[in-house]
């Protein structure tokens, strides 16, 4: 008999430069908000999750896990670090999830958090490529802007989409970021502007690329049960998946579709009993803007080859009326790496309580996607509102 | 991924132009990478002798001692 698991409470940072704070506080600070917005009592909390990337490459602080939990006043819980790359912090809350669904524990506080700003460009791209399989691709030099480069050109190659399309995706979701206070860029941009910035890795330019970003988010998850009780109103957590999927770009057998997140959504949909056209909102790992064509095709919003012309349709001329990345998304909200995925969930949880600046109207079925390096490690959740 | 001093034959399948390194490869940028599948359908990342890659499509040849990273060029007409 498995139990129904709730969001009981999120609670976020901004995201953006913050050069004078330690991870454990931005950690903190999100968790504090979490536990607040869930109003459990803290001794209901069981579990503490941290979901982080490169704390240790970054800022020499490990032992996040223990460090977190006893900062926020929690003695005697199980504390320990997650993590799966840019997907650690969702990769946790699949962890969280399970030992509730499991009735093995009652609430679970999974917190997500990165210090990323302030790096000199080079350490920072040898800490991303932490990600990479360092004996084989490491070796060739690829590197994150490098993969989604290959991605970008073969996607233009096969199905004709058009930089304009691509660079679209950069300009939606700054206009959405415009709007989030939690956003780092808070400015919109023009497609021109993005088709003119610098090359990072052709044909990636500069403003196809999330930025580096500090920041912290956090998740609690609880019975339902016990959100009956302490919670109003609650969103319910329709599925959970992690899934790996192909390591090394050479273990691909077509590099425009990612084998990880069409296993994760096909697992989620079936799990929550919907399908790509019930979902009003998603946020979806938009790590480069091609990420964001290529993920709504592998997530079924649209078929292989049309997420270019679909970005630039109106939403009432697509097959989908999904609103993907409302709040700016990686691109423009920003990617603290290992906080981006309870920060997706706190995007969502927002939008199906119907308390996002960016609203989407009636919003009842919300999606994330979060994947760890290149689309190895991915969660699909799905969330469905009071 | 053992490549040997053998000759390696294959197509384009995708092409970049790293401009922003890691520090292992800080003093070759810019550098062309390639994605090439052989002929024997293996695939492989390869570096490109020159400075703007190949169409997709195109055939390339190259090679490179054990446990390094391949270097290609263009293929002659009977490929």
């Amino acid at each position: 008999m498995s139990v129904s698991v709730h969001v009981a409470g999120v609670g976020s940072t901004s995201f953006g430069s913050h050069p004078n704070r330690t991870l454990q506080s931005l950690a903190v600070e999100a968790a504090r908000a979490a536990l607040a917005d869930s109003n459990i009592p803290m001794d209901r909390i069981g579990c503490v999750f941290v979901g982080n990337f490169v704390g240790g490459i970054m800022t020499g602080q490990e032992l996040l896990g223990p460090i977190v939990a006893a900062d926020l006043g929690l003695a005697n819980v199980a504390a320990v670090k997650v993590e799966a790359a840019c997907a650690s912090s969702s990769a946790a809350v699949r962890i969280g999830h399970d030992l509730v669904r499991a009735d093995a524990e009652e609430a679970v506080l999974v917190v997500g958090v990165e210090r990323l700003t302030g790096a000199p460009r080079e350490a920072l791209t040898t800490a991303m490529t932490a990600a990479i399989d360092l004996g084989s691709e490491g070796h060739a030099g690829l590197t994150f802007p490098g993969f989604w480069g290959l991605v970008m050109a073969r996607h233009m190659h096969l199905y004709g989409t058009t930089r304009e399309q691509v660079a679209a995706v950069a300009v939606k979701n700054r206009r959405f970021g415009a709007n989030n206070p939690l956003a780092q860029f808070q400015k919109p941009i023009s497609l021109e502007e993005v088709i003119a910035s610098p090359p990072v890795a052709d044909p990636i330019r500069r403003f196809d690329c999330c930025p580096a970003t500090d920041g912290a988010a956090a998740v609690v998850l609880t019975s339902e049960a016990l959100a009956r009780r302490f919670v109003s109103p609650s969103v319910r957590v329709a599925a959970s998946v992690l899934v790996n999927g192909p390591v090394r770009v050479t273990d691909y057998r077509e590099i425009t579709s990612h084998d990880g997140t069409v296993n994760a959504a096909r697992r989620a949909y079936q799990a929550a009993g919907v399908g790509p056209q019930d979902i009003d909102v998603a946020e979806l790992h938009d790590c480069f803007s091609i990420a964001e064509i290529v993920d709504s095709e592998d997530l079924g919003f649209f078929a292989a080859g049309e997420g270019g012309p679909n970005i630039l349709r109106e939403a009432t001329k697509r097959n989908s009326k999904v609103v993907i990345n409302p709040s700016g998304g990686l691109l423009s909200k920003g990617h603290p790496t290992g906080a981006t995925g309870c920060g997706q969930i706190y995007e969502v949880v927002m939008q199906l309580r119907g308390q996002h600046p960016n609203q989407v109207p009636q919003a009842r079925w919300g999606l994330t996607h979060n994947g760890g390096g290149t689309a190895a490690a991915v969660t699909v959740h799905i969330l469905q509102s009071p | 991924m053992m490549t040997g001093n053998k000759s390696l034959r294959g197509t384009v399948q995708s092409h970049t132009i790293i401009r922003v390194p890691g520090k292992s490869h800080a003093a070759d940028a810019p550098f062309v990478l390639l994605l090439v599948e052989l002929d024997d359908g293996e695939r492989l990342l390869g570096h490109f002798r020159g400075s703007t890659p190949p169409a997709i499509g195109a055939r390339v040849a190259g090679g490179g001692a054990d446990n390094e990273t391949p270097t290609f060029s263009i293929a002659g007409e009977k490929s």
